[in-house]
């Protein structure tokens, strides 16, 4: 018998992100587990790294913390070199290259970008601990992924429906923000019900494209939302903070 | 001025408490190089206690740029010395990255290293940020090797024994459009909108001043171009002794054949 040190741990909580034609959802619950222990109710899992982009991150808390410092740390110092905002696309690159330096330690985190593009799109960026990145519309990952995702493939990609008669052009690719906005908080309270990890709280960014009105975030009760937009007149971002069950 | 030696007066990087950088007492940091058989001289002076650095590279070929709307455009001299020297082997525009290009004068063996350095940081920049680097991030990153000379401390890494003896004229696109920069050895660079480097600059600039606008055609840039170059040569301007290049939105930068040449050089 021999005793090892484990330097990683599995925090548990999930995090999801949808993209829309110009604006992105992106969430992740605030509960924070050890095993069977919850060590806090709110421990944030995304962050605003820009006024386009929002990073969420899973796995191992203190990897995904100190991954995100590090990131905030290069778009600082992009804006120094560039005198600019780092696009999205760019900050998707940069993430591999940070994530695959540490190929054979990695950081033990699942990482869900999302945002605008420079086009105007919303985007969602997902990737595997070591880098490997793919942009898609939807995507769930952490402890509820296998709960979650195949709900999102069935609702957001209509994976496994038939079209209905006499309807031209078959399915949307894009869905407006108040279904986007209800498709998540289902799928997190549907995970809260199923998963032991999960729940607490809901913390939810979205971001909207430059001059999209926030159609549809005015179904949620305002003192939920908070703007969190660093610069005026570019893209936006909002907070929206939710309960979820405690148990 | 400074007729004895002071403690401060040994090393190009050491400040007085007066805040002054001494050398061989005068504040001028000067080296004079040779270039070729025919001894060109070519003084660098740095005057770095003024602010600003004046350098003069006297005698290097005559280089210009012109920006346009549709893209710059980079025009050098090749002084072909001998009747035997091979004139396509003269190589003072090379590319830096797809939509970077680069036009120099002085010391050109010296503008490799800083080419180098541009290529290299273009590519890292592409490697990590999949997006072309800016044109003034490169000029930027070139013009950060400027005042790496002098003496090493003990334990640093070993710095170069002279400043570069080479000034370039930067062109490139990026999100911001079409743009030209100079930079000189002190380090500064500049954002022109049309700019002559070399022996035959004054004139050319003047030229340049004149004749360059707004709303400047790519053909109309090369044509100015050509035209400036052949008044400040000494020889009859053809093909063989001028070097065309363009860097556009659409194709990136070019240098342009003997044939393109040939068919400005007509319509010139």
């Amino acid at each position: 018998m021999q005793r090892q040190f484990n330097p990683y741990t599995e925090n548990g909580g999930t995090i999801l992100a949808i993209a829309g034609a110009d604006f992105a959802v992106i969430a992740g619950d605030t509960r924070q587990t050890e095993g069977f222990n919850i060590q806090t109710r709110y421990a944030p899992k995304v962050f605003r790294l820009t006024d386009k982009a929002v990073l969420a991150v899973n796995g191992f808390a203190a990897d995904g913390n100190m991954f995100v410092k590090k990131v905030k740390q290069r778009l600082e110092w992009y804006r120094h070199a560039h005198a600019k905002d780092m696009p999205l696309r760019a900050i998707a690159r940069l993430i591999q290259t940070m994530l695959y330096a540490q190929r054979f330690f990695p950081y033990y985190v699942y990482n869900i970008l999302g945002g605008i593009e420079d086009d105007g799109s919303g985007a969602v960026y997902s990737f595997d601990p070591v880098g490997s990145y793919e942009r898609e519309t939807c995507r769930a990952a952490g402890a509820a992924q296998q709960l979650v995702q195949p709900f999102l493939d069935n609702q957001i990609y209509f994976k496994n429906q038939v079209p209905p008669p006499g309807v031209a052009g078959g399915h949307p690719t894009h869905l407006p923000l108040d279904r986007v906005l209800s498709i998540v908080t289902d799928s997190f309270t549907s995970a809260t019900e199923r998963h032991i990890e999960v729940g607490d709280g809901l913390e939810l960014y979205v971001v909207l494209a430059k001059g999209r009105s926030p159609q549809g975030l005015e179904g949620l009760r305002a003192a939920h939302v908070r703007e969190v937009t660093g610069h005026t007149d570019g893209e936006r971002v909002f907070v929206i903070n939710q309960e979820l069950k405690k148990d | 001025m400074f007729l004895t030696r002071s403690e401060y007066d040994r090393g190009v990087n050491t400040f007085s408490p007066e805040g002054r950088l001494f050398q061989g007492g005068t504040s001028r940091i000067c080296y004079r190089g040779n270039q070729g058989k025919r001894e060109i001289a070519l003084d660098i002076c740095l005057n770095i206690n003024d602010g600003e650095c004046f350098v003069f590279l006297q005698l290097g070929s005559t280089t210009v740029g012109v920006r346009t709307p549709e893209g710059v455009v980079l025009g050098v001299e090749k002084r072909v010395q001998s009747p035997l020297l091979e004139s396509s082997t003269i190589e003072k525009i090379v590319e830096i990255d797809t939509h970077l290009g680069c036009a120099m004068s002085g010391l050109t063996a010296d503008a490799r290293t800083m080419i180098d350095h541009a290529r290299v940081t273009a590519q890292n920049h592409a490697f990590t940020y999949d997006e072309p680097i800016k044109v003034e991030s490169v000029t930027q990153a070139v013009c950060d090797l400027a005042l790496r000379f002098g003496e090493s401390v003990h334990d640093e890494d070993a710095m170069m024994s002279r400043p570069f003896g080479v000034a370039l004229l930067i062109a490139g696109t990026d999100e911001n459009g079409p743009q030209l920069f100079h930079t000189d050895p002190s380090g500064t660079f500049m954002r022109y909108d049309a700019k002559a480097i070399g022996s035959g600059s004054e004139a050319a600039q003047a030229e340049l001043q004149d004749k360059w606008h707004t709303r400047m055609t790519l053909r109309e840039a090369q044509i100015l171009t050509l035209r400036i170059l052949k008044q400040v040569m000494e020889e009859k301007l053809d093909q063989h002794n001028v070097q065309l290049a363009q860097v556009t939105k659409d194709n990136g930068f070019q240098i342009l054949n003997e044939t393109e040449l040939r068919s400005v050089i007509e319509e010139m």
